[in-house]
């Protein structure tokens, strides 16, 4: 799963860095809007009564009606929102989400190796882009029907101020997106738990028996599209009857158990995850052992995402884990376990066994450098990696050692007394094949914390699905307080598309993604250059092609630093892939959209008190 | 017809120089709606803004309502300017047409309304109650908007303007869409609200509406204030003496005529009034509902009609 390198930034240090871009945000906007507002008064009055019109209505804003805003007549502009929308008949979105679930078995591939993955990120897609879609038709058409209809007229002659009737639009429809998404994500977790469960037997005469170790090897039946290949022990004698643990297959296992003479498997395990990653910070050794500037190798793969490590070499890939201790890994009664998971690349130069997993070590090294070296580095522990397989490598405490310098031999060390360094411990990752390489980015290796619970982490999910609809709410809303209906609802789908591409404009517009902006890439089109290659003209033709898409590249990247990253809203793929959405994620989007929420309501009520609703 | 209001009384709508001209983008002038208006309404009175289609007798009232902005002049309402929002608790206003939510009921429209004046719920339910009464549409508050006829339409938009119980009430073309009875019902609202003390500032094109209910009058031609003044002065003719009497006799009628006649007065004319139509329709239906199923037809209308069948 790829993880944005924002992820990584903490709430405390985002949240400062943020709100200073939000001050700037609602400057910007401010400013914006006076400079507008004057422009246009002035064009329709004098300059003086221009100027007397903005002052007089910033004033009216902050000393009359924000602090007079009421919540009774806002709530009564929201239940009217609520009541359009509901004899609108928008409840039909959820019916509309029913036959999609009715007839998902159509056309999702039921065969897939990830069911859970499928269901799941079906569900949420379709829950994200039906319920984004009704919020931007909602917002986008109601204040402008009012004002084509002239119902508007009954509303701004009563003392209702403008940013009551923009927050009554807002919690009204988003009430109404809250009521079908909390109907939404309860068919969905059904549907979700439905569509997993499932069930094996075991043939008992088909179980091969190894008398001397009374373990059995065998194959469940055939159910939902898979078996599962198990090894169970008749000698264990738990109170519940547990004698094994299937093999993985299609991302879950069952645990089977002895009930008389028969063994039944039990319900699937493992598929809904909400995994606990406690990332570390990634550094490079080069294939010299020292410390490499440019990070790890490019194998010529146009994704830069993952760096690289040579295999049968000293180049090493890092990670530095912090804040360490003892009773996140050590449970009373059990062994303590350092619980590392592995999403390793593979990039292999030479075929070889194409089946065969390629070698690699960990090392659990103390980062304090200035201990002699035989005292920080364990010994090499072997693990083996595979393309798109996670590797779990559980390393017992009793399973670390060190080299003893002077008799050659292994010795046991204590985790956290001879690696752990105010709570600080580096794990080294080696390729250890000639010839082949490990890829890896910042998030591929963690260390697992105790399970999350999967279905907080659905709705913390459902939770960024819900901000989302309110960012595109605001947004519709927004627009309409100025723009005609069909005009506001494409205004915020350019905002939505221009946030959800902003990564990718400031990669145009810094060069990072080759091609150029949109006037060279219809010239390389039509004379058919290659993206990558140097473009072919003249100098003067160059230099005026560069000139007009930096200035639109400029003026889009502008624009898309306004617009709300949608991108970061949805944590789908976390929920899907079983990894747990951490509580600085959901900080970072509530703030998100509380800027917006407060920016673009500011904005609304200036805009409505600026217009002329009869003109 | 009502009596005058108070001259002196309380200024409650002023404007002083207000004009309004549309422009278009660029600042370039379209339309002048309203030129240097000069007006004031004070507490108690009936104010009627007269004048044809496009003199700018609507564009006054969104003025004062702050539906427009003015390109120049002011507009003040209880002393404030009419883009303040606060004024809007102490007024009511009925638009021309009826622009309300058609899904919601009579009951649930009047209740929406009461709480954007942040009623309480107690308020709001006994005004509702009240008004809903008042406007005789008791049958009906359960039905949708989008169910009623033009007539009920208009009259649950005046009790919506009338929640609030304002002090200053803005009928734009209070009359158009009501039947006779309606009209009437309408007319003898409106003064009825005055004699409680309420200011009414109405506009209509209809003369009668306006001449029946209004104290003073506004004569809008072209954006421009031709008239002003109170409806009795203004329609009173000075050289013209109207007697009206009762059961005389030809003798006695020719007897007048010649003392007209004898004191170098010119007769104008001497005949037996007429009704208006409106008294008429209004006898005629009031009749009908105290006598159900009983038929009234005068000689003169029957044998019309029977020389028009015979033909």
């Amino acid at each position: 799963m790829v993880v944005d390198q924002s992820e990584f930034k903490s709430f405390g240090i985002w949240f400062f860095s943020y709100m200073v871009d939000f001050a700037m945000l609602a400057l910007f906007m401010l400013v914006g809007w006076a400079i507008l507002a004057f422009a246009l008064a002035a064009i329709r009055n004098s300059p003086g009564r221009a100027a007397k019109m903005i002052v007089g209505t910033i004033k009216r804003a902050f000393f009359v009606d924000f602090p007079r805003t009421s919540i009774r007549r806002t709530m009564a502009m929201s239940r009217l929102a609520i009541q359009e929308a509901i004899r609108n008949k928008v409840l039909i979105i959820f019916v509309l989400f029913i036959a999609l679930l009715l007839f998902a078995g159509w056309f999702l591939d039921v065969e897939n190796d990830h069911p859970a993955r499928l269901y799941l990120g079906f569900v949420l897609s379709a829950s994200t882009y039906l319920l984004l879609a009704l919020g931007i038709f909602l917002s986008a058409f109601s204040l402008p029907n009012d004002i084509k209809n002239r119902t508007i007229y009954t509303i701004t002659t009563k003392p209702v101020r403008a940013h009551e009737i923009f927050l009554g639009r807002v919690f009204g429809f988003a009430a109404v997106g809250t009521l079908l998404l909390v109907l939404m994500a309860s068919v969905s977790y059904g549907f979700v738990k439905r569509g997993l469960d499932h069930d094996h037997t075991i043939d008992k005469t088909a179980i091969e028996w190894d008398e001397a170790t009374g373990l059995g090897t065998g194959k469940t039946s055939l159910n939902a599209y898979h078996r599962h290949e198990f090894t169970i022990n008749r000698n264990l004698e738990n109170a519940d009857g547990l004698i094994g643990t299937t093999e993985l297959a299609k991302g879950h296992s069952h645990n089977i158990y002895l009930r008389g003479d028969d063994y039944i498997v039990g319900s699937p395990t493992g598929d809904l995850l909400a995994r606990v990653p406690v990332y570390g910070a990634l550094s490079f050794l080069d294939r010299y052992g020292k410390p490499s500037e440019e990070g790890g190798l490019n194998v010529g793969k146009e994704w830069t995402y993952r760096s690289y490590i040579e295999g049968n070499t000293l180049n090493t890939a890092i990670w530095e884990f912090e804040n360490l201790t003892e009773d996140m890994f050590v449970t009373s009664g059990s062994e303590g376990v350092l619980p590392l998971e592995l999403n390793l690349r593979v990039f292999r130069s030479t075929k070889g066994k194409i089946e065969s997993r390629i070698h690699g070590e960990i090392l659990l090294v103390n980062p304090e450098d200035k201990l002699p070296t035989e005292q920080r580095f364990s010994a090499p522990i072997p693990f083996e990696a595979d393309e798109f397989v996670t590797s779990q490598v559980n390393i017992k405490f009793s399973d670390i050692h060190r080299q003893n310098p002077k008799t050659g031999a292994l010795e046991n060390i204590n985790l956290f007394k001879h690696l752990v360094d105010g709570g600080k411990l580096q794990v080294h990752i080696r390729c250890k094949d000639r010839a082949q390489f490990f890829g890896m980015a910042r998030a591929d290796v963690y260390i697992r914390a105790p399970e999350g619970s999967f279905e907080a982490n659905l709705i913390k999910c459902y939770l960024g699905i819900w901000m989302q609809m309110l960012l595109v709410i605001l947004l519709g809303v927004f627009f309409s307080t100025f723009l005609n209906g069909i005009v506001a609802l494409i205004s915020s789908v350019a905002i939505i598309a221009m946030g959800m591409f902003a990564g990718f404009i400031g990669d145009i517009q810094t060069g990072e993604a080759p091609g150029g902006g949109p006037i060279e890439s219809i010239v390389r089109n039509i004379t058919q250059q290659g993206a990558t290659l140097e473009l072919e003209m003249g100098d003067t033709a160059i230099e005026v092609i560069e000139s007009l898409d930096g200035f639109y590249l400029n003026t889009m990247e502008s624009l898309a630093k306004l617009a709300p990253d949608f991108s970061k809203f949805n944590m789908s793929s976390k929920v899907a892939y079983g990894y747990d959405i951490h509580r600085d994620l959901i900080l970072k989007q509530l703030v998100t959209t509380m800027v917006y929420f407060f920016v673009l309501v500011l904005a609304g009520y200036f805009i409505l008190t600026s217009r002329e609703i009869a003109a | 017809m009502s009596t005058s209001a108070d001259q002196k009384g309380e200024v409650i709508v002023e404007t002083r120089n207000l004009t309004k001209t549309y422009k278009d983008f660029w600042g370039r002038s379209k339309v002048h709606a309203l030129k240097a208006l000069d007006l004031n309404v004070r507490r108690g009175e009936i104010f009627g803004l007269l004048g044809p289609n496009g003199s700018g007798k609507s564009t006054t009232i969104k003025l004062l309502l702050g539906l427009l902005f003015p390109t120049s002049g002011e507009a003040l309402v209880f002393g404030k300017d009419a883009a303040d929002v606060s004024k809007n608790e102490r007024i009511g206003y009925l638009p021309e047409e009826s622009y309300l939510y058609k899904f919601l009921n009579a009951e649930e429209t009047l209740d929406f309304y009461g709480r954007l004046f942040n009623m309480s719920a107690a308020r709001r339910k006994s005004r509702i109650r009240d008004l809903i009464n008042l406007i005789d549409l008791d049958w009906a508050k359960r039905r949708q908007l989008k169910e009623y006829s033009k007539g009920m339409t208009r009259r649950i938009g005046l009790a919506q303007a009338l929640i609030n119980d304002p002090e200053l009430i803005v009928l734009d073309e209070p009359t158009t869409g009501l039947d006779p009875i309606g009209t009437r019902d309408m007319k003898d609202l409106i003064v009825r609200l005055r004699d409680q003390g309420k200011t009414i500032l109405m506009c209509s094109h209809l003369l009668a509406d306006v001449q029946d209910v209004c104290d003073r009058i506004a004569i809008l031609h072209q954006g421009e204030l031709k008239e002003l003044g109170a409806v009795d002065s203004l329609l009173s003719v000075q050289d013209i003496t109207q007697i009206q009497a009762k059961n005389l006799t030809p003798d006695t009628e020719e007897a007048i005529r010649k003392l007209i006649a004898d004191n170098q007065g010119e007769l104008i004319s001497m005949e037996n009034p007429t009704t208006t139509l409106e008294d008429l329709f209004l006898s005629i239906v009031r009749d009908s509902e105290s006598r159900p199923g009983f038929v009234s037809r005068k000689e003169g209308v029957e044998q019309q009609e029977e020389t028009a069948t015979t033909e």
